[in-house]
């Protein structure tokens, strides 16, 4: 073709220079910065990105940690040399656009009518048809019929001959230049919106990013942006009736401040729940002020309803707890006195444990309450575990169990509300912290109601809930007595003497007295050996003083006069708070038996409770704090522009094919009536191509051998 | 005027029935536009009320969309008044109560979305079977009855995805959403729109051979959905976090499927023509690299399960397993039934150009998405990324097939692993790796 660059005829001694250029412009380079991306992308994703350093550390050890940190693989989508990578595909783009694109323009404009008859027997797709009309009539029919199929045609004469050049479906051209200028667009816009631009200014104008906690008021000027600073993305915490003036811009570990030109004040955090316990919406109701005009007007942000304004877009991110107060009664867990103690806090604030007069005060002294989390609701799933849920079924049933609407409520799905929860840590003098997890009200766990008591060691562990049985007035104190009055030998003794005493009276005169005082004995060695060490310390005395075949029949028969002793126990201590005995009948008498269970399962946790004290939620004040991103994007245009020119690329590339028919009509041999040559191309050569070329022959060869008029 | 000689390349076949290019536009095709614009202004009128201004623009545009749709590809109408005519009868017989489904008949076996889903999956399975037989046999019947079972299964899986549509509503209006949310109802979606490009290939090639190759990979999609039903629970309308609250997901999944499901028919076809390709080889060296290839594709999703091998993912791992061994066992008379590489090369470019264009507009769409919904139109997240890679990958296979003319072996055998990319684009990232796409997860 006429416009084919001809490299093979330049010098062989042209300057390095332009072997870079060619280089630079060449597909292979382009597809092997590709290749190159790709692969990169792909340890993006396998590496978690942009975590603190020291998750990387445990994760990898030091060494690699640091051959990691080299190549910022911790950061690889803002890395120096993956941006580099990306500039070069910029750079390699624009220079095939500009290398081609004049070249295509010329060549979508073109006729190509210049082409010789000798050529046009050369194609691979040609026909040649006769016809008894008159050469100029037979163009002229010919013409029509390529104008009536959409081709442009253009005309030449040659002596007798006409050739007729005929071209339709140039816009694919033009899509590539689409596609690959919308490339260069959407790499530039996306290198605007990057972390670049708050890199450049840490690089070149001096700003330094902040490590430590500090008030935005101790900012140095290095540590802030400026107010016109047309790219970042920041985020923001404002509690409710909190105002907002500056945004946070994190950079690898460290912060910087970027003022906002507008001040955000939340009045009102949402959040709504489906019956699931999953949120459904989040909506922050805020009030904006111009910090220059003083204008002000209210706006509502939710998730995929952003605010724009004064080129900043706020997002709502996430939310939070604002600082909930927190009123918490604390239970002792140790000494033979049962003692309780107010505390109160904030959430994200600490406390001290005042307890003067409280059994083991000195352990509670050292301790430091953090308040972590607040949550006015927690909606848990109830149905595992839940009896007859995993019979088998026939297979019918098993059809029949998924058939139907796709809305009716599954088997495994038991929602309920159990109300709040409060999470702290305690923290002692070493340092060392436990988290708890606590809630607010009693949950009704196999007909027993408890309170949850959850601890756990590290924050990557599930809390391990110890369940303590609720009394009548839906406190932890009837069990928390119990607790304390287990430490009293005395206690101990009258309980196990009320329990042999109690089973002599229902064996009748039949008792036995020594086998009572036999019963007695025991009694109060398993509400000792109990009182010791929970269930584990019976285990190890069952394991050092019983034969391994009778252990388990041994255990049953200790668990059984624990029970029992107990129960007495419990009696023991309601008589001495002043309660009235429970009753020995009926359904009350059996709740007090799976009271007493529950309550000896968990008095055995409370051995390995790590905290010499339990906080119970009393009351709250719940404030809580919204979660905004704020962001400027002024290459968010130009990426759109490049997306749009970029799907009309594809679709012209694609869908709009090319095609080149010449005819060339002649004279017959004998001079009389027409030869007409017709030959046919297209980019693609594909089985459409093909199909199109038998048609247009068809359509030739179809038309009428004179033309009227 | 009369043609005196011809010539052109290639073994091309005579133009087909289905192929004659541009057509014109007859009664029937404006008698069904006024028939979609009918549907569209009867929505608008009891629905209207709910949406907003963007889901009346999409509403307005799916009726031109389908009409067009419908215009270029004609048996959709048929399938469309079906699909109308039965969801329609399923929404007269809810009444507005969800209790109805377990009382009245036709809800109960048919028409509830569960009832029609898995008609759907025992249709498409049984097609499958139905197309081997085909082309084992040599049967134009079974391979006839394969193409009708196909259809059956579309039109019962679209009145389950309408219907499903209608039940989230029923559920609580607060909850009602488009079923294309989670990983359950994009897998129907998926076989769905695969199915359909298949048939659109199918009647325009004028070729059933190859439906019991591109339908394998619907079955396995069918396997997954009944272990996702039946061990999962994973069938039941769950309400949608806000993040998903949006009209965008009416334009993002679709769009997004639509890449997946011919990305996924190219690499079945492919296969089908490495099959005939290889129909005369002898050599098992020569072959390994088909198989293992097809085995790991059936297997994908099993690589990235994080917990144990369930007897049932066991046993679909040996049946998957021996039907890839069976066909390069059988190769040599498959390769005698199968079109012309000519052809399946054909295929396997434009199911690709296709896929690559919607693939485009999804992740376009996906971006403007993503600006409103997490403050930034693009942030690397891992799905983003996969997206990008599959991305890359097509937009190379295309630059070497459209300027370096890549064909044959190399270009099918890119293309298989091309699925491979996308399986993990699709199901891997969802299962591996966490992000903020995690909408899916096993």
């Amino acid at each position: 073709m006429t416009t084919a660059t001809s490299s093979a005829s330049r010098p062989a001694s042209r300057g390095l220079g332009i072997d870079l250029l060619e280089l630079l412009a060449s597909m292979r380079f382009a597809v092997s910065l590709l290749v190159f991306i790709c692969l990169a992308s792909i340890v993006g994703t396998v590496l978690v990105q942009n975590q603190p350093s020291n998750n990387y550390v445990n994760q990898f050890g030091q060494f690699w940690f640091e051959v990691f940190e080299t190549f910022s693989l911790y950061h690889v989508y803002n890395a120096w040399w993956f941006l580099l990578i990306m500039g070069f595909l910029v750079v390699s783009t624009s220079l095939c656009i500009i290398r081609t694109a004049p070249k295509m323009v010329r060549d979508m404009r073109s006729f190509r009518e210049h082409v010789r008859e000798s050529s046009l027997r050369s194609f691979h797709h040609r026909a040649e048809f006769a016809s008894p009309a008159a050469p100029t009539q037979v163009a002229g029919s010919l013409a029509d019929l390529l104008k009536r199929q959409g081709y442009a045609v253009r005309a030449r004469t040659e002596g007798p001959a006409t050739l007729l050049a005929a071209k339709r479906g140039s816009g694919n051209r033009l899509g590539y230049i689409f596609a690959h200028t919308a490339i260069v667009i959407i790499c530039i816009g996306g290198l605007l919106d990057s972390e670049l631009p708050i890199r450049l200014q840490i690089w070149l104008a001096g700003k330094k990013p902040l490590f430590e906690n500090m008030s935005i008021a101790d900012v140095p000027a290095s540590g802030r942006l400026g107010l016109g600073n047309p790219s970042f993305r920041s985020s923001v915490l404002v509690p409710e009736g909190g105002k907002a003036r500056n945004g946070i811009v994190m950079v690898d570990d460290g912060a910087l401040v970027q003022p906002l030109p507008f001040t955000l004040e939340l009045k009102k955090f949402i959040v709504e729940y489906y019956s699931t316990g999953m949120p459904r919406l989040f909506a922050s109701e805020v009030e904006v002020t111009d910090n220059e005009t003083g204008e002000h007007f209210p706006a509502t942000i939710k998730v995929n309803e952003p605010l724009r304004y004064k080129g900043v877009t706020v997002y709502q991110s996430s939310f939070d707890d604002g600082g909930s107060t927190l009123e918490l009664t604390g239970y002792a867990l140790r000494g033979g006195q049962p003692y309780t103690f107010p505390v109160s806090g904030k959430v994200g604030g600490t406390a001290q444990l005042v307890a003067d007069g409280a059994p083991a005060s000195d352990a509670l002294k050292d301790l430091t309450v953090e308040f972590s989390g607040f949550r006015p609701i927690n909606v848990e799933n109830f149905a595992n575990g839940r009896v007859g849920a995993a019979e088998p079924k026939a297979l019918r049933e098993h059809v029949a169990a998924v058939s139907g609407s796709a809305a009716r409520v599954g088997q495994n799905e038991d929602f309920r509300n159990v109300g709040p929860s409060v999470q702290y840590k305690l923290r002692d003098a070493s340092g060392q912290a436990h988290e708890f997890h606590n809630y607010m009200l009693p949950v009704d766990v196999d007909g027993v109601k408890v309170f949850l008591a959850g601890v756990r060691t590290n924050p990557d562990e599930d809390f391990r809930y110890v369940r303590m049985p609720a009394d009548a007035d839906n406190s932890l104190k009837e069990f928390l007595g119990l607790r304390a009055i287990l430490q009293d030998p005395q206690a101990r003794a009258q309980a196990a003497r009320r329990f042999a005493h109690a089973n002599r009276l229902a064996a009748g005169s039949a008792a036995d007295g020594e086998l009572s005082a036999q019963l007695q004995a025991s009694a109060e060695r398993a509400l000792d050996t109990f009182a010791d060490g929970g269930l584990q310390s019976i285990a190890r005395f069952l394991e050092t003083n019983v034969s391994s075949g009778e252990q388990q029949r041994a255990a049953d028969v200790v668990v059984k006069l624990l029970g029992g002793a107990m129960a007495e126990l419990r009696a023991v201590e309601r008589e001495r708070a002043g309660l009235p005995a429970l009753p020995t009948g009926g359904p009350e008498a059996a709740e007090a038996v799976a009271w007493t269970q529950a309550a000896v399962g968990a008095m055995s946790d409370l051995f390995l409770y790590p905290a010499p004290v339990v906080l119970s939620l009393k009351d709250f004040h719940h404030v809580q704090a919204s979660v905004f991103q704020l962001s400027r994007t002024p290459g968010k245009n130009a990426v759109y522009l490049g997306c749009v020119l970029l799907i009309l690329g594809v679709f012209s590339m694609f869908y709009i094919r090319e095609r080149r028919v010449w005819l060339w009509v002649k004279p017959g041999q004998d001079g009389q009536g027409t030869q007409t040559l017709m030959a046919m191309t297209s980019q693609r050569r594909t089985l459409d191509f093909n199909q199109e070329f038998e048609r247009l022959k068809a359509d030739i060869a179809a038309l009428p051998p004179q033309q009227k008029g | 005027m009369e043609l005196t000689s011809s010539a052109r390349d290639g073994a091309g076949r005579a133009p087909r029935r289905g192929m004659d290019g541009p057509r014109g536009l007859d009664w029937t095709d404006i008698a069904f536009a006024a028939l979609l614009a009918a549907g569209a202004a009867f929505a608008f009128q009891r629905v209207g009320g709910i949406m907003n201004y963007y889901d009346k623009a999409i509403l307005a545009g799916a009726a031109v969309v389908l009409a067009w749709l419908a215009w270029l590809w004609r048996p959709l109408r048929a399938l469309m008044i079906a699909v109308a005519i039965s969801g329609g009868l399923a929404v007269t017989l809810y009444q507005g109560d969800l209790a109805r489904a377990d009382q009245a008949f036709f809800l109960k076996y048919l028409l509830s979305s569960q009832s029609a889903i898995l008609w759907m999956c025992a249709l498409f399975v049984i097609a499958t079977a139905c197309y081997w037989i085909g082309l084992i046999a040599r049967s134009g019947t079974a391979a006839w009855v394969g193409t009708a079972l196909t259809w059956s299964a579309v039109f019962a899986g679209l009145t389950g995805l309408l219907v499903r549509w209608h039940e989230s509503y029923l559920l609580s209006p607060d909850i009602g959403y488009i079923p294309v949310s989670n990983l359950y109802e994009v897998f129907i979606l998926f076989s769905l729109i695969t199915a359909l490009f298949y048939l659109y290939y199918e009647r325009k090639y004028d070729t059933r051979s190859l439906g019991g190759f591109v339908l394998l990979v619907i079955a396995s999609a069918v396997a997954f959905l009944i272990w996702y039903t039946f061990d999962r629970g994973a069938q039941q309308i769950q309400p949608l976090v806000p993040a998903l609250q949006s009209w965008w997901m009416k334009l993002h999944v679709p769009a997004n499927f639509i890449g997946y499901g011919t990305f996924s028919l190219a690499a079945m076809v492919a296969f089908a023509y490495l099959v005939k390709a290889h129909g005369k080889t002898s050599s098992w060296v020569k072959l390994a690299p088909l198989f293992v290839l097809g085995v790991l594709l059936a297997v994908e999703p099993l690589i990235f399960r994080q917990t144990g091998m369930p007897a049932y993912w066991m046993t679909y791992a040996g049946v998957a397993a021996l039907i890839v061994g069976g066909i390069l066992m059988g190769r040599r008379q498959l390769a005698e039934r199968l079109p012309a590489l000519e052809v399946l090369d054909d295929i396997m470019y434009k199911a690709i150009a296709v896929g690559f264009a919607f693939f485009t507009v999804a992740t376009v769409l996906g971006a403007l998405w993503a600006a409103d919904a997490w403050g930034a139109y693009w942030q690397w997240d891992p799905k983003e990324t996969w997206a990008l890679i599959v991305w890359l990958n097509y937009a190379a296979w295309l630059h070497m097939r459209l300027i370096k003319g890549l064909r044959g072996n190399g270009a099918a055998y890119w293309a298989l692993v091309g699925l491979l990319v996308t399986g993990f684009a699709f199901l891997g990232v969802n299962m591996f790796l966490s992000g903020l796409h995690s909408y899916g997860e096993l």
